[in-house]
């Protein structure tokens, strides 16, 4: 365990960036596809020993690791470390990293035509920021991991995506630096607090202890509430949601998949490890409001998502309807509640990835994503109407797949929580029930319009799913189907710093 | 006797500067065209040299010269370094705008010269009038240097810019005058302890503003800023790269030493300049997002850096001035590094139209990924330096009171806008074109390219490696 290092898990991506990008690399497609796979899935075994040796119930964090530059540490004068570490849910987001990126190289084959050479370096690029965000130890560190995942997003989305896919990734990144920069004064003004009242400079996670009294309340719930609209759009909560649908549209599939399944966790996780873990007793407060939002997260999107034609328009507002799901656990303020909003993350975190990846496969082939074009495509595909029966059910929330337990907690969580809300909560739970309903209509619709009903004549040519894509999805619907059998394996890893995060809630 | 010991205490550096003004002058008259080279040699062995004889200024205990004139201390030798380093970055940009007039090589370099020395006596300066003196010596250099481009733009940009400068000397006269009938004294430690024993009325608070008001025009604030865009886009390259970064470091390092001392009476000025930023700010970042000219660009962004670095220079505290200070050496660097890129672009024959810029990353990468690196600089991304140097000064600013938080948050809106469209140039360079030629850049312009590297090196290492640099500006801004 103690050679296990952070250090080269999180850096490791960025010096295979560099090589990939450097004239040393040759241009050569094959070449730089498989060395890329290969490096993916080494990074994933390296990342699964981190599994392997993860003591979840050793109190705090796990494989901490502080990097100082010349003797003192990062950024001094502002108390800044350069730090990480890894609690039981950074570790299920770290693993959920490197799987989905290993998949979106697989991917990748049929999907990117041009430029490889850059392509792959801006995969591991991502791959390295969002390592550094679910791993950083330290308020600033983590802002500067979210904001470096910017870059390559940006040119991911910008250069190999549809003609519109310029604006689309112009407005991502617009949409993100704008909460951003509200996460950043919020994280300033968390700073200096901590500095005014205590007297050390630090952003160090563990010693900024704001749950005193004193700390000036309305002090906290600005900074609660400003953090709260960077992760907003992140997540994305629905007032902040418009840079998704097209972001997700004229993304190239694999850049979809890693969106949809890794990017809209770092906004859940931001909320867990600023909001509740930072700021209990703000964060109560604001719940009674949140939990309102997730309502409307869950219900208003689902709506839209029903009334959608364009099938990665349709995955992209299910995808905002489910983080609604997540955002409503968080809300429930206890233990059930919680472990189903985390498992929540995992399950949508596969299961969008994969929905993706169907949608994806399915545009290659006919070039239309128009869902009344489309009809039939199972007979001519019999195999990915397969995987894609698993994904869509596993989506809907059937049993012993992962979406139902997720879905499950989450609505157990919330129905006997018993936070002071205006309109008791027990009443929003039954609201967001709807989604059971809305889910299965939108996700059912979907299943019917593209793989039955009749085959239309020009799509009788069709060829099914090739080995790249069957390994993809049959990858991705083992785990769906194995973590909905097993969901415990799952828990215990987050159970216990749920628990803390619990009692600190609580005091 | 006196006056030769002050100047061999600390004048060393200008005296150096002067030598040569005045050597650079006598070749001009003796030397024949083709000696035309030895002009840059000549400029640069100056720098050197100057930048030698500052290790030999007396700077501790802080010592005054001439009758209390002139300061020296941590702090002004700090900002003569950075501005000495920063001449001598921009000097080797110099050779396009020297190619097209060799006869005046001479007489362009002892202006060069001379627009150093008025920086260096600026940020030494501890009165009004050596203050004035400094800042004519200056601008006159820079009205002389943006009329060196031939062709009607740039001398319609001289016009521009002699009659904002000449107005902005006005309004800062009229505001020294009414200081001293206040006084009775144009010494700014004198001001600083007159306050300390009377209460400031409004009318301080008026000349305050008034002085300030002369001091924006030269950052390119927005009451005073319409000049910049015609001059950013008139004068040569190298010129405007001078111009964009030796007058605002030496601006800046007097704007905070009077905030400090002598204007830190007023309350009314802090307001009136976190308006003026934040309304600078909004003004140059809309502006910037329709210029299809990448040095009309650049004179909007410069404008916005002014206003933020404004905006935390004007809460006065040593922090906040240390953060100032951090911010100027970052944004020296990046600035430098954009300029030399739009230089080697125009002795490669483009236009400064951003159309142009297409199919840059597939025919000259390294080139692309400097230039990207210097512009992600700016709009503030990470692991660069301009990240780091954004994050310290908004630290500055959150931490100076609560009644700050919403120009705070308009500024921040601000950087949106311009991620938007420093991000479009990146963007523009990575895009394929089939109508745009594609051209690759030649090796004549070797200089300006060794620049670009250097600069953006240090942008990125600024950015991984803060720590020791910003300790140093802590230094700087606790001595003053």
């Amino acid at each position: 365990m103690k050679h296990l290092s952070l250090i080269i898990l999180i850096f490791s991506p960025l010096l295979v960036s560099g090589l990939l990008f450097s004239p040393f690399f040759k241009n050569n497609e094959v070449r730089i596809r498989r060395f890329s796979k290969g490096f993916a899935g080494l990074h994933l075994i390296y990342t699964l020993l981190f599994l392997v040796f993860f003591n979840p119930l050793a109190d705090g964090i796990s494989y901490y690791k502080e990097v100082t530059f010349f003797g003192s540490s990062w950024i001094q004068p502002l108390g800044v470390k350069f730090a990480f570490g890894m609690d039981g849910i950074s570790l299920v987001m770290v693993l959920l990293t490197s799987v989905i990126i290993l998949m979106a190289l697989i991917a990748s084959k049929s999907n990117i035509k041009v430029k490889h050479k850059f392509y792959y370096s801006l995969i591991f690029l991502l791959q390295t920021a969002i390592l550094g965000v679910f791993c950083a130890r330290d308020m600033f560190l983590f802002f500067m991991f979210w904001e470096l995942e910017l870059i390559p997003m940006y040119f991911l989305i910008g250069q190999w995506g549809d003609p519109k896919a310029k604006a689309s990734a112009m407005k991502f990144v617009l949409y993100t630096f704008f909460g951003s920069l509200f996460m950043l004064l919020g994280i300033l003004l968390l700073h200096f607090y901590n500095f005014a009242i205590y007297g050390n400079v630090t952003a160090d996670f563990a010693n900024i202890s704001i749950s005193s009294p004193d700390f000036p309340m309305p002090m906290q719930l600005l900074i609660s509430i400003l953090l709260l609209i960077g992760f907003a759009v992140k997540m994305p909560i629905v007032p902040f949601h418009t840079w998704l649908p097209d972001a997700h549209v004229d993304a190239p599939t694999p850049v979809s998949m890693i969106l949809a399944s890794v990017l809209l966790k770092m906004g859940a996780f931001g909320i867990i490890r600023f909001n509740m873990q930072l700021l209990p007793e703000a964060f109560k407060l604001i719940v009674p409001v949140l939990v309102v939002f997730a309502l409307i997260n869950i219900v208003y999107t689902a709506f839209i998502a029903y009334s959608q034609t364009d099938l990665k328009k349709l995955i992209a507002y299910s995808s905002i309807s489910n983080m609604g799901i997540v955002l409503l656990g968080l809300c429930s303020l206890n233990l059930i509640g919680f472990s189903g909003a985390v498992f929540q993350m995992l399950a949508h975190g596969l299961i969008s990835a994969g929905l993706f990846m169907v949608v994806g496969i399915i545009y290659l082939r006919t070039k239309t994503r128009d869902i009344s074009e489309l009809g039939g495509l199972g007979e001519v595909m019999p195999r990915l109407m397969g995987f894609g029966i698993i994904l869509t059910l596993a989506s809907v929330g059937l049993p012993l797949l992962m979406g139902f337990v997720g879905e499950f907690l989450v609505f157990l969580g919330s129905f006997n929580s018993d936070i002071d809300s205006y309109v008791p909560i027990k009443f929003y739970t039954m609201a967001a029930l709807l989604i059971l309903i809305l889910s299965a209509c939108y996700m059912l619709r979907f299943l019917h319009r593209t793989f039955f009903s009749t085959l239309l004549e020009k799509w009788k040519s069709l060829k099914d799913i090739t080995i790249h894509e069957f390994v993809v999805l049959s990858v991705i619907s083992l785990f769906v189907v194995f973590f909905g059998m097993f969901p415990m394996s799952i828990l215990d890893i987050v159970q216990p710093v749920l628990t803390n995060i619990l009692q600190a809630l609580q005091l | 006797m006196e006056f030769l010991h002050n100047i061999i205490n600390i004048m060393l550096p200008e005296m150096a500067i002067i030598l040569f003004i005045f050597v650079q002058i006598i070749m001009s008259m003796f030397l024949d065209i083709k000696f035309y080279k030895i002009a840059k040699g000549l400029t640069l062995l100056a720098i050197i040299l100057a930048t030698g004889l500052c290790t030999k200024v007396q700077i501790d205990p802080l010592y005054f010269a001439f009758k209390d004139s002139i300061i020296s201390d941590n702090y002004t030798i700090f900002f003569k370094c950075l501005i000495l380093i920063s001449s001598f970055l921009i000097l080797f940009l110099t050779k396009r705008t020297i190619a097209t007039r060799r006869e005046n090589a001479f007489q362009f370099n002892a202006l060069i010269l001379t627009a150093i020395l008025g920086s260096l006596t600026l940020v030494s300066a501890n009165d009004f009038l050596t203050m004035f003196i400094a800042m004519e010596v200056l601008g006159f250099a820079m009205f002389f240097l943006l009329a060196f481009e031939k062709g009607y733009k740039s001398k319609e940009a001289t016009y521009k810019y002699i009659l904002m400068s000449a107005v902005a000397s006005a309004v800062f006269l009229f505001g020294v005058s009414y200081l001293y009938g206040i006084t009775g004294s144009v010494n700014f430690s004198v001001i600083y302890e007159y306050f300390l024993e009377h209460t400031p009325t409004l009318l301080y608070s008026m000349a305050t503003i008034f002085i300030v008001c002369g001091l924006m025009f030269k950052l390119g604030v927005m009451p005073f800023a319409n000049w910049i865009l015609d001059v950013y886009e008139g004068a040569s390259t190298s010129v405007v790269a001078f111009l964009s970064v030796v007058p605002k470091l030496a601006m800046f390092g007097i704007l905070a030493r009077l905030l400090v001392f002598a204007l830190s009476y007023s309350f009314e000025l802090t307001f009136v300049l976190v308006s003026v930023s934040v309304v600078t700010a909004i003004w140059a970042n809309c502006l910037a997002v329709r210029q299809k000219n990448i040095k009309r660009l650049l004179a909007c962004s410069s404008s916005a850096n002014a206003a933020y670095v404004l905006f935390a220079a004007s809460l006065v505290s040593v922090f906040n001035l240390s953060t100032v200070l951090f911010y100027l050496v970052a944004y020296m660097f990046m600035n430098i590094g954009v300029f030399a890129a739009v230089i080697i672009l125009e002795s490669s024959e483009f236009s400064n139209k951003l159309y142009e810029f297409k199919n840059f990353a597939y025919t000259n990468p390294i080139f692309t990924l400097c230039f990207a690196t210097c512009i992600l600089g700016l709009a503030g991304f990470p692991i660069t330096a301009g990240f780091i140097s954004k994050l310290y000064l908004f630290s500055a600013i959150a931490r100076s009171g609560i009644v700050f938080l919403p120009f705070l948050i308009v500024l921040m809106i601000t950087i949106v806008i311009s991620v938007y469209y420093y991000l479009r140039v990146v963007k523009l360079m990575f895009e394929k074109s089939d109508v745009v030629e594609s051209k690759v850049i030649p090796h004549k312009t070797s200089s300006a390219i060794v620049i670009l590297y250097c600069c953006a090196v240090i942008t990125i290492l600024l950015g991984i490696f803060p720590s020791k640099v910003i300790e140093l500006c802590q230094l700087m801004a606790y001595n003053i």
